[in-house]
């Protein structure tokens, strides 16, 4: 086969296109226990891109990520997802995540009898890492020989969470409220932690969900989706952070329908 | 002749028991194990280091069958020897302590015991003697039939020791296991007492144990059944002088048609005495595990804390705490529950990169891990080493 000057410029710009735009949710619509939760959802999630999807409680955001990450019980009912170029929307969450893909959860589950140290070790033993550096950094180093999420206050959860993600060493982290129910100290650390997190990854981009946005202070976004009653109304630049803090999310929605 | 008058009223008050059942477990005829045996006792040392037992020790004790023993101590305040040597050269002693705590009419497997019985070991740790290696101790069945060994510890006041045993069978030997144990620590000595069973697919077991704590003493139990085994009943009972305490774990695995009824009684006689039971049970395939625990209770605290884990849908777990509260004096409480690994834990799991297997057995690892005050490094890797074990094989 003779390759034209031409073919190389499909191939090359065919290769760019995937690799930019790393995850493409299209018409995503989900149900858990036969109940759409979320409708029609778009998102494109490019490189170097922190995207965040804000919402009032009960929205369907954490069910967003869930189903980007294939957890069980959720469950597609029309739309696709598209990561790296390949559509997992049928594969199971165990071949989401060894492709890559995480989720960090809005409250991890408590493991009876199961260190934290423990968990970090196998983790690090799997992508070679230091369960002590990635302590070190979430400030967590007491937590080690506690029962993973035993006793633990809200931010030392978080802070755990995170550490967690940095030991996975994800390419595209999917992070669940990092921001509820912690005290500011907490969110400086986990705020610093998912920048390190982010820059560790090769696409450098993220999907962050949050209520209160009071992560925003920390970390910028480059894209805002705001998701109100299971659907993605709109999204904007980091400029639509301030309207969200002035006019809350339903007022905002009204106002941008209202200018068409 | 005082010393065979002794030896003959425990036999004949065996003989009125031959035909007693125990008080729990499925009932066993052991007439079948009445009669000899034909074969070669040999030890099967691959089978033997799955139990965790090392025969390099500097202190220990084998038994093969009713036939082979080998024993030494190299520990400066450690004794080990037969039973029969103990009762020999020290007669009016062993009085003292022989078939002291249980009584030889207990039920059919004491009595058969006591007039089959051979062997056993008799270990005795000097006062103050302090020592963080394990005397290793292994109870091996080859040709199968009856073992039946009489073991006793005496921990002098102020030592501080750990004993191992492993216990464990030839693949396909029909045996009956019947291991009397007598311990007694005095006054602030430390016990600690590891036992690993792995038994067979056709194996009857029951163990008879009983301790002493005398005053400021502690015994400190970590039992393990990790094998399959027909049918298993055990039920310790401890008593606790002044400022005792107890602290007793069962960590059960029901494999295939296993039965397994494993308790503890305490009986909390001194001010200030304090008891733990726990246990923690894994059902697999058809097994069907009870796990009794009593604790009766003069003066002090007793707590009991029973936990139980269903891994196939055809295992049955029951669980039995029992408290009996015999003046205001004393505290007892009870934690017990029973259920199957929750779905959102394994999830969690895997999101976090871990397989569906590899998930499921950090749970169980975790189920089982007890975080039990007071032991060793050496000593806690010999339990590390048993928990991973155990999860493996409840994979």
């Amino acid at each position: 086969m003779v390759i034209s000057p031409k073919h190389i410029f499909y191939e090359v710009s065919a290769v760019k296109l995937v690799v930019e735009i790393v995850l493409k949710v299209r018409d995503l619509s989900v149900a858990i226990s036969g109940r759409v939760i979320i409708r029609n959802n778009n998102v494109f999630v490019e490189r170097n891109s922190v995207v965040f999807l804000l919402g009032p409680n009960g929205s369907g955001k954490s069910t967003f990520l869930k189903a980007i990450i294939g957890y069980p019980g959720v469950e597609v009912i029309s739309g696709n997802i598209v990561f790296e170029g390949e559509d997992i929307t049928g594969k199971p969450m165990e071949y989401r995540v060894s492709k890559g893909l995480t989720l960090a959860h809005q409250t991890p589950p408590k493991l009876t009898g199961v260190r934290m140290r423990q968990l970090l070790e196998a983790l690090c033993k799997k992508t070679g890492c230091d369960p002590i550096e990635i302590a070190s950094v979430l400030e967590i180093k007491h937590l080690l020989d506690r029962e993973f999420g035993k006793g633990f206050s809200g931010g030392e959860l978080k802070r755990a969470e995170i550490a967690m993600l940095l030991a996975q060493k994800p390419k595209l982290p999917l992070i669940d409220e990092p921001d509820s129910g912690v005290d500011v100290d907490s969110i400086e650390i986990i705020a610093s932690a998912i920048k390190k997190l982010i820059s560790e990854t090769p696409y450098k981009s993220t999907i962050i969900v949050t209520h209160s946005a009071q992560i925003s202070k920390y970390i910028k976004p480059t894209l805002t989706c705001i998701m109100v009653s299971g659907e993605i109304k709109f999204c904007g630049g980091p400029e639509l952070l301030s309207e969200v803090f002035i006019h809350g999310f339903r007022e905002l929605v009204r106002e941008n329908k209202r200018e068409g | 002749m005082a010393l065979e008058n002794w030896l003959e009223k425990i036999r004949e008050r065996a003989k009125s028991a031959l035909s007693k059942p125990a008080l729990y477990g499925l009932d066993v005829d052991i007439s079948e194990y009445l009669k000899p045996v034909s074969g070669e006792s040999k030890l099967d040392t691959e089978r033997v280091s799955e139990v965790g037992v090392d025969l390099s020790a500097k202190a220990y004790y084998t038994q093969v069958d009713q036939a082979y023993f080998r024993y030494l101590s190299k520990i400066p305040g450690v004794e080990v020897k037969r039973i029969e040597e103990f009762i020999e050269e020290n007669p009016d002693e062993a009085r003292e302590y022989v078939w002291k705590l249980i009584d030889p009419a207990m039920d059919k497997y004491t009595a058969i015991a006591t007039l089959k019985g051979l062997g056993g070991y008799f270990v005795r740790v000097k006062e103050n003697t302090r020592i963080e290696d394990p005397i290793m101790t292994c109870l091996f069945m080859s040709i199968g039939g009856l073992q039946a060994p009489h073991n006793i510890a005496i921990i002098e006041k102020g030592a501080d020791v750990t004993i191992y045993t492993g216990c464990t069978i030839a693949p396909e030997s029909f045996g009956l296991h019947v291991g009397i144990t007598e311990y007694y620590v005095e006054d602030e000595a430390t016990l600690r007492y590891i036992m690993v069973h792995s038994w067979n697919r056709v194996s009857h077991v029951r163990p008879r144990t009983a301790v002493w704590i005398k005053p400021g003493g502690k015994y400190i139990s970590y039992y393990v059944s990790i094998g399959r085994v027909k049918t298993l009943q055990t039920y310790p009972v401890i008593y606790l002088e002044k400022n005792a305490y107890t602290y007793t774990a069962s960590i059960l695995l029901g494999l295939e048609n296993s039965i397994l009824d494993v308790g503890g009684l305490a009986y909390l006689l001194g001010e200030g005495s304090a008891a733990e039971i726990i246990s923690r049970s894994l059902g697999k395939d058809f097994s069907r595990i009870t796990t009794r625990a009593r604790i009766v209770g003069k003066s002090g605290k007793g707590h009991i804390d029973c936990r139980g884990l269903l891994l196939s849908e055809n295992s049955v777990i029951e669980t039995i705490p029992e408290l009996l509260a015999e003046t205001p004096n004393v505290i007892l409480t009870h934690e017990a529950s029973i259920g199957k690994i929750a779905e959102d834990e394994i999830n969690y799991l895997i999101s976090r990169g871990f397989t569906r297997e590899e998930a499921v057995g950090i749970i169980i690892r975790g189920f089982i891990s007890l975080d039990i005050k007071g032991i060793p490094e050496r000593v806690k890797k010999h339990i590390e080493t048993i928990e991973r074990i155990t999860a493996e094989k409840a994979l």
